[in-house]
């Protein structure tokens, strides 16, 4: 009798924990999408380790004049014991790396069509009210009666902080690295942006205008003695100012923004990318603690709020975001 | 050297005036199985309420009862406090698993018939503390002011609501006002930490009085011989307290390796939260679930209360002398009937919330 009371016991113990351990990971009605723990980092694009990673599909959506042509963004996320890693893969069918480049049409210079494909991700470095389950859609003050040039990127107060990272094709992939900022309150623009809550991370990096004073024409080309670092761009460190024009003929190009060598808090968002079978690849590696005050720290044991955008060689007015998420970590 | 403690000790005790206590403590005798390998789901009970309580008197020193700051008063104390997710996972693991005890500590003394003569009044004062304990639960739910635990609120009010006469009374009494804002999470705090746990406590004081008065259930076959005892102090001691060390280790590597769960701020705007029912209200929310309309009183207010009338009348409407199961066969075929009931309707609640699969 005593044998049977205890292995009872035992049982609806297993079982009961068992239900409760269920429960705690079913999560709420937000999309979770899991970190996987890994004991060695992933060395690529390619590397098989990112298989062990849950794909999630993220829906992108976007405003007008995009809406109603949702995409997917299939992301992997893995953690180590220092890094985390995120894969994003996601439909592009027009490969943009140049923003806005020079162009000389025989008689004069000219801005092409062209504005980089991008993918932004956004955390909460202090509790943004509301981001958890409204997103992005809380950080861009867009009400419907205020016309589009008075749309601001920014929290609602000062205490409310969001850690943003910036991938762009034409101005920080060829550094191998997405802009890392911070968002806050909107007001005192910094950069070439309009009044906005977004923030620089210490350090240096982004890019310069490669423009004359007077803006019709390009200031700087690629030093003929340094061979190109990064072929295809034109990097600011790599760049001697212009001094005789009728050296170009009709139809060469120049680079409009020149990226800036990265450095300090502003480069600690690594990134690989590739761009094959009408598609882009990134993979963004970030310390999961970097020390900085403009970053957030990724607790393994916490659950953190997120969201996603992508841009298709277009500005801000043309992005496609994702609904909040939560991101969890699984060891 | 030993003389001179035995003074000091024998002072403090009269200076303190507990000389008689400590007399009546040292000679006070427990049966031998008062606590052992098959008889320990009280003092399990006991070990989880300290613990529930040293947890959540730590956690009180960093909550702050009010909706903006709620939820990140709890946030650091899980993630910047040292240990303190262990803290908080002790808190949320160790009432899942009293809830669990106390329910086979219920089963058991069912079996065994303890709720007979002279033991009826330990039986209801055991069926009040297990009614109190939900109240502990639902108020403390709301205070990390998440989406689960505000929602979940809302769910728990609305059935309360639904009780004629007198719900919305209830409703406006522990919520403060039509809406659940500063003024309900104030209130759930202050039951949560003061007035539910001294009514705990007091219940628990009168089930040991009861306890003391009427002795443990003896075994089902009467003994010829008398029934060995130990020493209270320090034998049953010291095992409790071994029992106490044990589960605390436990709690606290279960809640190192599995953090309890925080959920996404409260949004009280965003009404497409749904949230799904905790384990131990599964039956509960299935049976609101199948009485709808008008018929909701049926699910949320007679069925419930017709059980709890039920096992509190227990020692009453039982009132023959045998307590072995084996010759109660109409009581015990009455509870399995019920408890395959609360069962089927608890796993019928779990696949329709918890498996993805369901349509």
């Amino acid at each position: 009798m005593k044998t049977i009371i205890n292995v009872s016991m035992g049982v609806v113990l297993i079982l009961s924990i068992s239900i409760l351990m269920r429960q705690q990971l079913a999560g709420a009605h937000t999309l979770i999408v899991t970190a996987r723990y890994a004991k060695m980092a992933p060395q690529g694009l390619d590397d098989s380790i990112w298989n062990t990673a849950q794909a999630a599909q993220l829906l992108v959506e976007g405003r007008e004049p995009v809406v109603g042509a949702p995409g997917t963004v299939t992301t992997r996320v893995l953690y180590t014991d220092e890094r985390l890693f995120f894969l994003f893969k996601w439909k592009d069918p027009t490969h943009s790396i140049t923003k806005q480049s020079w162009m000389f049409n025989g008689q004069k210079w000219v801005h092409l069509k062209g504005n980089e494909d991008r993918i932004a991700v956004l955390f909460e470095i202090t509790r943004i009210n509301k981001f958890a389950t409204r997103g992005c859609a809380i950080t861009c003050h867009s009400p419907a009666d205020v016309p589009r040039k008075d749309w601001k990127f920014a929290t609602k107060t000062d205490d409310e902080k969001g850690d943003l990272w910036h991938w762009k094709a034409a101005r920080s992939a060829p550094y191998g690295y997405a802009d890392d900022a911070w968002l806050t309150v909107a007001g005192n623009p910094t950069g070439s942006y309009r009044e906005t809550g977004r923030r620089k991370d210490a350090g240096a990096g982004g890019d310069v205008k490669n423009e004359t004073p007077d803006g019709i024409r390009p200031f700087y080309m690629q030093n003929s003695a340094v061979k190109p670092s990064v072929p295809g761009f034109l990097l600011a460190e790599e760049a001697v100012k212009i001094t005789d024009y009728s050296i170009f003929k009709s139809g060469d190009i120049i680079p409009y923004r020149l990226p800036l060598k990265p450095s300090g808090s502003r480069f600690d968002v690594k990134a690989i990318s590739r761009y094959a079978d009408g598609g882009w690849m990134v993979m963004l590696s970030r310390k999961l603690d970097t020390g900085h005050e403009d970053d957030v720290v990724f607790n393994p044991k916490k659950r953190y709020s997120f969201a996603i955008a992508v841009f298709d060689d277009s500005g801000s007015e043309h992005s496609k975001a994702t609904e909040p998420m939560t991101l969890l970590f699984s060891h | 050297m030993k003389k001179l403690n035995r003074n000091q000790t024998d002072t403090w005790s009269e200076m303190l005036a507990l000389g008689d206590i400590v007399a009546r403590i040292k000679g006070l005798r427990v049966p031998a199985d008062a606590l052992t390998w098959h008889r320990f789901s009280g003092s399990l009970l006991l070990v989880l309420l300290v613990l529930l309580f040293l947890s959540g008197a730590f956690m009180t020193f960093y909550y702050s009862p009010a909706p903006g700051a709620a939820y990140d008063s709890v946030d650091y104390a899980l993630f910047s406090v040292p240990f303190g997710d262990v803290i908080k996972g002790v808190h949320y693991y160790g009432w899942n698993i009293f809830l669990i005890v106390m329910g086979w500590h219920l089963v058991r003394a069912f079996i065994v018939g303890a709720y007979k003569s002279p033991r009826q009044l330990l039986w209801v004062s055991g069926v009040l503390i297990m009614l109190l304990i939900p109240a502990l639960i639902i108020t403390g739910d709301l205070l990390p002011w998440d989406q689960n635990g505000f929602w979940t609120t809302q769910v728990r009010i609305s059935i309360i609501a639904s009780v004629p006469i007198v719900g919305d009374f209830i409703v406006r009494l522990i919520q403060g006002g039509p809406l659940t804002g500063i003024v309900a999470l104030t209130r759930f705090y202050v039951l949560h930490i003061l007035f539910l746990p001294a009514l705990l406590i007091f219940l628990i004081v009168v089930h040991f009085h009861f306890l003391k008065v009427r002795g443990l259930s003896g075994p089902l076959f009467k003994k010829e011989s008398q029934p060995e005892t130990i020493s209270f102090f320090p034998r049953l001691v010291n095992r409790w307290l071994l029992l106490f060390l044990g589960v605390t280790m436990a709690l606290g590597i279960i809640s190192w390796y599995w953090p309890a769960p925080l959920g996404d701020p409260a949004d009280p705007t965003d009404s497409t939260f749904v949230p799904r029912p905790e384990w131990w209200v599964l039956f509960l929310n299935q049976l609101v679930t199948v009485f709808k309309g008008p018929l909701t009183v049926i699910g949320s207010v007679i069925i419930p209360g017709g059980l709890v009338a039920l096992l509190m009348a227990l020692p009453f409407l039982d009132t023959s002398p045998e307590r072995h199961p084996a010759r109660r066969k109409t009581v015990i075929l009455i509870a399995v009937i019920v408890a395959v009931i609360l069962l089927g309707l608890s796993i019928t609640g779990y696949i329709e919330h918890f498996n993805e699969n369901h349509a």
